[in-house]
């Protein structure tokens, strides 16, 4: 018996089954590929070759994709990615103090003190210091994004990069390269750039405190892990699953909601077909951008999207406390 | 003759003064709708790219009223109190909208200094006579809009039956443009938040707060908003404050530095606004925020009966 556990993000959409130790039994990490629904289906499908809806005790989902995702699935619980990745890091170690989660558009700082999350904070207009940036910048120098961590640990001397906006970011690492400086100088120039921002942006005026848990896609990066621990003398935790920490922890939460009788959908969900429309509602000068999500162009998965309640409303209710 | 309101900016404080004093002239007004989609596309389009998303919007509230009266009310507010300043966009609003909306009806464009009853009069006068008006109707209309004014109860307090209280905080124009904040405050009552905004904290506790600075702060926006954030938050009035701040203000870029350096540990969300209408990301922020104020009062309500 198990307890799932699922994280839509930006960059990818993860998938666990815990067992009733919250052991990790099976993960995936999906691309999203800005198509959330079919990576949720593609998880579904993966996963129901080996497993049955018997199985599954409840159902958890964060990210950003959540709600829409929570119709979908069927979740017990919805909760955001702050609460999911605290608990999840809890779960491992009763004392972390510190969470830094990089993902693909968002990162965060997570404090905490025995036990409970005190004070937090996540990037506010910019992605410049997350994984897409990184990403991006990996394509653009053709370095298979696992190795850039690699890279950099080569460097001899890591660049300067300027680190407070992507785009300035990027015409200052070309700008080197057109001077001719070596690749892993220039990515160990980056990876220090991010963790410059990070640490003055979203981690500003925060007590960084041990033991600090490193997770999200980006804790991959062992460049990246290695900048923080220089700039803060301090050594990071990167725990089994980073990646999949924030599906981990939405799984506990679900499991802790203690329902008899999960609402998951099944993972014969994955062969249905799930359309979207969208229309522009014209009933008041908001013009609102309504989302339509049909399952099988015959049930009624949800709308979305309204200011105002009006087609949202008649949306059968997903659980958790939202 | 019709006179057109933009609704933003100040027009959230002082649009029943203004429409007072209208009524008492018998000049017919018409106010822009709430801020919506449209009107927030057509300042993107007509108002230079660096100004800050209210500025854009009010651009968009002009051209909404554009062809639609003979008289726009676009105030240049020159100062607000006495030995303070107010950002430097109020001063050069009419020049900005006039230079960025083509065929602009007439729009007000003289000086209006806020800290002076005389000056206040002047700027009134001035509409007053464009209507054709008397001086002797001007001068009782003004007198009795002041009196309204000064009557009406501004900001909002709710009163009990929310688990908790948060100061919401910000430019005024920011926490009550709906659009603009993406019903921020509905968000936080449907999260079991009430909330209480800086026009319900006395003015005397609001200078009692910040009277300890090395440098009394000299913008009117950052006084109010950092001496009742202080002041609630030093006397735990709330349980936090969440901060909604426009993208490039330069005037919040300092209270809310000083602000977390006064309230120490006390919880603070920043919410950074432009023109996002994806709703995630303020969602998540807003939950969490949430979440970790309630679990930390678990925390507390422990220590209570241990201590």
């Amino acid at each position: 018996m198990y307890y799932l556990g699922v994280d839509v993000g930006s960059v990818s959409t993860d998938f666990v089954l815990l067992n009733k130790n919250y052991h990790v039994i099976e993960h995936l990490y999906l691309k999203t590929n800005g198509k959330p629904i079919d990576a949720i289906k593609n998880g579904l499908s993966i996963l129901g070759q080996t497993y049955n809806d018997k199985q599954i005790l409840s159902v958890g989902i964060t990210g950003s994709g959540r709600s829409v995702g929570g119709y979908i699935l069927g979740a017990d619980l919805v909760k955001n990615e702050i609460t999911a990745h605290a608990v999840a890091a809890l779960n491992i170690d009763k004392n972390v103090k510190t969470i830094i989660e990089i993902g693909g558009q968002d990162s965060k700082i997570i404090v905490l003190n025995n036990g409970i999350v005190v004070d937090f904070a996540m990037n506010t207009v910019c992605a410049a210091g997350t994984g897409s940036f990184l990403d991006r910048q990996a394509e653009r120098m053709q370095i298979p994004i696992q190795e850039f961590g690699d890279y950099a640990l080569k460097a001899t001397l890591p660049l300067r990069i300027a680190g407070r906006c992507s785009v300035f970011a990027e015409s200052d690492m070309i700008h080197k390269q057109a001077m001719g400086y070596n690749t892993p100088d220039i990515v160990a120039g980056l990876c220090d750039a991010l963790v410059r921002n990070y640490l003055t942006n979203v981690a500003k005026g925060k007590d960084i405190q041990e033991s600090i848990f490193f997770q999200g896609g980006v804790a991959a990066n062992i460049g990246i892990k290695a900048s923080f621990e220089r700039s803060l003398g301090k050594k990071l935790y990167v725990p089994a699953h980073y990646g999949v920490m924030g599906a981990i922890g939405a799984a506990i939460l679900s499991a802790e909601t203690k329902k008899t009788n999960t609402s998951f959908r099944g993972f014969n969900t994955c062969l249905s077909s799930f359309n979207s429309t969208s229309l522009e509602c014209q009933d008041c000068p908001n013009c609102c951008e309504v989302v339509t999500i049909m399952q099988d162009n015959n049930t009624l998965v949800g709308r979305f999207g309204d200011k105002c309640g009006k087609w949202s409303e008649n949306n059968i209710s997903a659980s958790g406390d939202k | 003759m019709i006179v057109g309101l933009p609704k933003g900016l100040y027009y959230y404080k002082y649009h029943k003064f203004i429409e007072k004093f209208l009524d008492n002239l018998h000049i017919s007004y018409l106010t822009s709708p709430n801020t919506n989609k449209n009107i927030l596309n057509e300042g993107i389009r007509t108002c230079v790219d660096e100004a800050c998303l209210p500025i854009k919007i009010f651009h968009g509230h002009v051209s909404y009223l554009r062809d639609k009266c003979d008289l726009i009310l676009t105030p240049r507010i020159m100062k607000a109190s006495d030995g303070e300043y107010i950002c430097p966009k109020f001063c050069g609003l009419p020049e900005m909208i006039i230079n960025s909306i083509p065929e602009l009806t007439t729009i007000t464009s003289s000086p209006l200094y806020l800290n002076d009853k005389k000056k206040i009069y002047k700027w009134c006068e001035k509409v007053g006579k464009l209507a054709g008006k008397t001086p002797s109707l001007i001068k009782e209309s003004f007198e009795d809009a002041l009196k309204y004014h000064a009557n009406e109860k501004q900001g909002l307090d709710d009163e009990k039956g929310f688990s908790l209280k948060i100061a919401l905080l910000g430019h005024l124009y920011t926490v009550y443009d709906n659009h603009l904040n993406m019903d921020v405050i509905n968000k936080l009552h449907a999260l079991d938040a009430g909330v209480i905004t800086e026009e319900c904290v006395k003015m005397i506790h609001i200078k009692s707060a910040i009277e300890n600075l090395v440098k009394k702060p000299f913008w009117s926006n950052m006084i109010g908003t950092l001496g009742s954030g202080v002041h609630l938050a030093q006397n735990n009035l709330v349980d936090g404050i969440v901060f909604l701040s426009s993208f490039q203000c330069g005037i919040d870029s300092v209270s809310i530095d000083i602000m977390k350096d006064m309230i120490e540990d006390f919880p603070m969300l920043v919410l950074k606004l432009d023109e996002h209408s994806g709703q995630a990301g303020m969602d998540t922020r807003l939950e969490a925020f949430i979440d970790m104020l309630k679990r930390r009062k678990l925390i507390d309500l422990d220590i209570s009966t241990h201590g």
